[in-house]
């Protein structure tokens, strides 16, 4: 070791470096940073004029990987001259971190791309309440899935209270299969029920195939069984559990259906073998590539699998629990709000509007979302048309049901993660199962 | 002595005052028989000292023991990480040593050890003691090169290329079916039972390098006449390494011991890009968990107790290491 200096100087050295640090702490007023809820977050007075004489800046804050939020603020841009729009990228894991940081700076972007865990912004009143420009555009009707960015006061419950944003691309979930192998194996789809779908898994692995192809080793079993929940469970108690209602919850007998439907999909070896082991991305990879036969997944999913298996790629809704029933799905969005520090609301609830236009359903639909607009967006060919008519159904069903883990709770996303896990690995009950998710939900909601 | 005896042991003093009676509150005595230096001047040679260090101190403070003292601070708060905090003294703390998670999370920690330091330091010394033995001849420089080589990969990118190796149909399960031992073949990263160790294993692999080069510059620095003697007294390979190498290695091993017992406990990265934590909770780590209350649970109070926790614990575990190591033989 290096030879140490006299200790006396160590010392006054030691205790100068305390020193300043003390100094420094005291000096800092804002130890506890944190905002009292006394700003105004209300927007009034709300019109859709916007100012075409004056610069303004917007700054958008987003994590959007797709084309879709640069093609939209391109767009906006043409059509406003005097409105200049600075986009701020984050990549999602870093953009999770550092959201709530960044909104509650007085720098603040005017416009973010909502995530679960801004509720809390809420109830510190950073995100404005647009509510007054949605009346004055309409907004009620323009876009579905408003109820996801609605939430009270204290930030904790969706789909009541005010309303603060709105959702620029959609997405939601069905059922892609391997049109070659089905036709082989002489599967009939799509499958009126979900029994029916059931017994076309029972075919496809007596025939030694994957019947649905999987990954949970970052929990990707979340996309059946949240699809399974969405065709069992009533949409009232479905919305209530997933978005965070007080008194809510999912130890259910329809739930319980639900999970045991999973786990027997599992036990039956219908799901891809060790399924623990594998990433939902190396899931879609492999069933892009030609394994399995079926894979419950999302339309962000669509690209990849219309790339790898071309003409061969089939997509049909996931089926109703009784034969001509309502679409039910799980989906989410990307969702807009706006920044109760904006100098420029007026401009940011044009942006927001700008979203549910015909132009912007273009943009939203190359970027692969579903677009607000369903009507608006091109017709396409092949795999993405089947997607785009099945999502035309869900908006006309009006079947279209939150993640239970994006609303429910903060911890939610791990706390599902771990439980599918343990499920899949024969690891719980089915009842343990659902008892493990409750606690998280009671923990928040006390 | 730990740092808060040092500060506490000498007042500090007022800035421009003239120092009190100095020789009576510290503990110089007169080194070697010289005569100390006038008050004039070894004042004098400390400012200078002092400002010699004031571009290291001053960030340092700055970046990293204001923080460290922001996080004890805000250990003693509920905070979501936007509203007003709440002052809640030791909750957070009394959670912390009730919460059955957390106990898991310890002892993969702990488990981790085994795989961070005692594999490692004994695949390096091993390592080392070959590379030393063979220096000059064709060959080394590319062994150790290669062997050195995971410890300047991005841990992000030791995680992704470690989650192939261990895929269902990974490398790792292709030589297995390759010797036919597919049998054995499994997710190890989703296995409820592998997964820990293959995630330590992966820690082995990057770690090793790094102890073979500490303990290479450490049999360069021992003079190479006690092996001739040793020779000359009939020893062979292995026992000038247990009676020669292994035991002037010490400081080595201390060194190589404290910076991957730190890797061990402070482990995330790896776990993160892996498994997560999963499957279930078989591989939660501390670091994992204040990630987890930090930015997605919004308890950012529980989680800087825990982070207190934790760094406690490493430097507990650094001091007792160097204390352990300084002692004779």
């Amino acid at each position: 070791m290096s030879p140490s200096p006299s200790s006396l100087s160590r010392r006054t050295f030691l205790a100068a470096t305390g020193a300043v640090g003390a100094a420094v702490l005291t000096a800092c007023s804002d130890l506890t940073p944190g905002v009292s809820a006394s700003g105004n977050n209300s927007a009034s007075p709300a019109s859709t004029a916007v100012p075409a004489d004056t610069k303004i800046t917007l700054v958008v804050a987003d994590a959007d990987d797709t084309t879709m939020t640069p093609g939209l603020i391109a767009a906006f841009r043409a059509k406003h001259p005097n409105i200049s729009v600075k986009r701020q990228y984050t990549g999602w894991d870093d953009y999770l971190k550092s959201i709530n940081t960044t909104m509650s700076a007085d720098s603040a972007p005017d416009i973010a791309q909502f995530t679960s865990g801004m509720q809390n912004l809420v109830p510190g009143r950073l995100l404005l309440k647009v509510g007054e420009y949605g009346k004055a555009y309409g907004w009620a009707e323009k876009f579905p899935g408003l109820d996801q960015i609605t939430l009270t006061p204290d930030g904790k419950t969706v789909g009541t209270g005010d309303l603060y944003g709105v959702g620029g691309g959609l997405s939601f979930e069905g059922v892609y299969y391997n049109k070659a192998k089905a036709g082989k194996l002489g599967l009939t789809v799509p499958p009126a029920t979900l029994e029916d779908l059931e017994a076309l898994f029972a075919k496809a692995k007596a025939a030694g195939e994957t019947a649905l192809v999987a990954g949970n080793l970052d929990g990707g079993l979340n996309h059946p069984f949240n699809v399974l929940l969405s065709a069992y469970l009533t949409p009232k108690d479905r919305e209530a559990w997933a978005y965070g209602h007080k008194g809510a919850t999912i130890v259910l007998p329809e739930a319980e259906k639900a999970a045991e439907t999973l786990k027997r999909w599992v036990d039956k070896g219908y799901v891809t073998p060790k399924v623990n082991g594998v990433s939902d991305n190396d899931a879609t990879a492999a069933f892009a590539k030609g394994e399995g036969v079926f894979r419950i997944s999302g339309n962000w999913a669509a690209a990849a699998v219309a790339k790898g298996l071309g003409e061969g790629a089939g997509y049909f809704n996931m089926p109703p629990v009784v034969s001509g029933g309502k679409v039910r799905t799980t989906g989410a969005g990307v969702y807009y709000c706006v920044s109760s520090k904006s100098k420029n609301t007026a401009a940011a609830a044009a942006f927001l509007d700008f979203a549910a236009s015909a132009q912007a359903a273009a943009i939203t639909a190359k970027a692969g979302f579903m677009a607000p607009d369903a009507g608006a967006m091109p017709s396409q060919s092949g795999l993405l048309g089947d997607v785009q008519a099945g999502w035309q159904t869900v908006v006309k069903d009006a079947g279209l049901q939150p993640f239970i883990q994006n609303a429910s709770t903060p911890t939610m996303g791990d706390t599902l993660t771990t439980q599918l896990q343990l499920l899949a690995g024969g690891k719980v009950t089915v009842e343990k199962f659902l008892s493990g998710l409750q606690t998280d939900f009671e923990n928040y909601h006390k | 002595m730990t740092t808060a005896d040092r500060l506490t042991g000498a007042p500090a003093p007022a800035p421009g005052a003239p120092p009190p009676a100095k020789r009576a509150a510290g503990s110089t005595v007169p080194r070697h028989g010289r005569t100390p230096p006038s008050d004039r001047r070894r004042r004098r040679r400390r400012a200078v000292a002092l400002l010699y260090l004031l571009p290291a101190l001053l960030p340092y403070t700055l970046f990293a023991v204001l923080p460290m003292l922001h996080t004890a601070y805000l250990s003693l708060f509920d905070w979501d990480g936007v509203t007003l905090p709440s002052f809640t003294g030791l909750g957070n703390y009394r959670r912390i040593v009730t919460d059955p998670q957390l106990r898991a999370a310890a002892w993969h920690a702990g488990a981790l050890i085994l795989f961070f330091s005692v594999l490692p330091i004994c695949v390096g010394l091993v390592s080392a003691a070959i590379v030393s033995r063979r220096a000059g001849r064709r060959g080394t420089a590319l062994v150790r090169t290669v062997l050195f080589l995971p410890q300047v990969i991005p841990l992000v990118a030791v995680g992704i290329l470690w989650r192939w190796v261990y895929a269902d149909d990974g490398t790792l399960n292709q030589a297995l079916r390759a010797v036919g031992l597919g049998g054995l073949a499994d997710a190890w990263l989703g296995s409820f039972t592998w997964a820990l160790p293959a995630v330590g294993l992966i820690g082995t692999w990057v770690v090793s390098g790094l102890c073979m080069v500490l303990f290479l510059s450490g049999t360069q620095r021992i003079d190479q006449e006690i092996y001739e003697a040793a020779r000359m007294d009939g020893a062979g390979p292995v026992r000038e390494f247990t009676a020669i190498t292994v035991p002037l290695l010490r400081p080595e091993f201390a060194v190589a011991l404290s910076i991957t017992v730190i890797a061990a406990l402070s482990s995330f990265d790896l776990v993160y890009i892996t498994t997560g934590g999963g499957p279930g909770n078989s591989t939660v780590v501390p670091g994992i968990l204040i990630y987890r209350l930090a930015f997605g649970g919004g308890a950012v109070g529980v989680a800087s107790a825990l982070a207190v926790v934790l760094t406690a614990v490493i430097s507990l575990a650094v001091l007792v290491i160097n204390r352990l190591s300084r002692e004779a033989p």
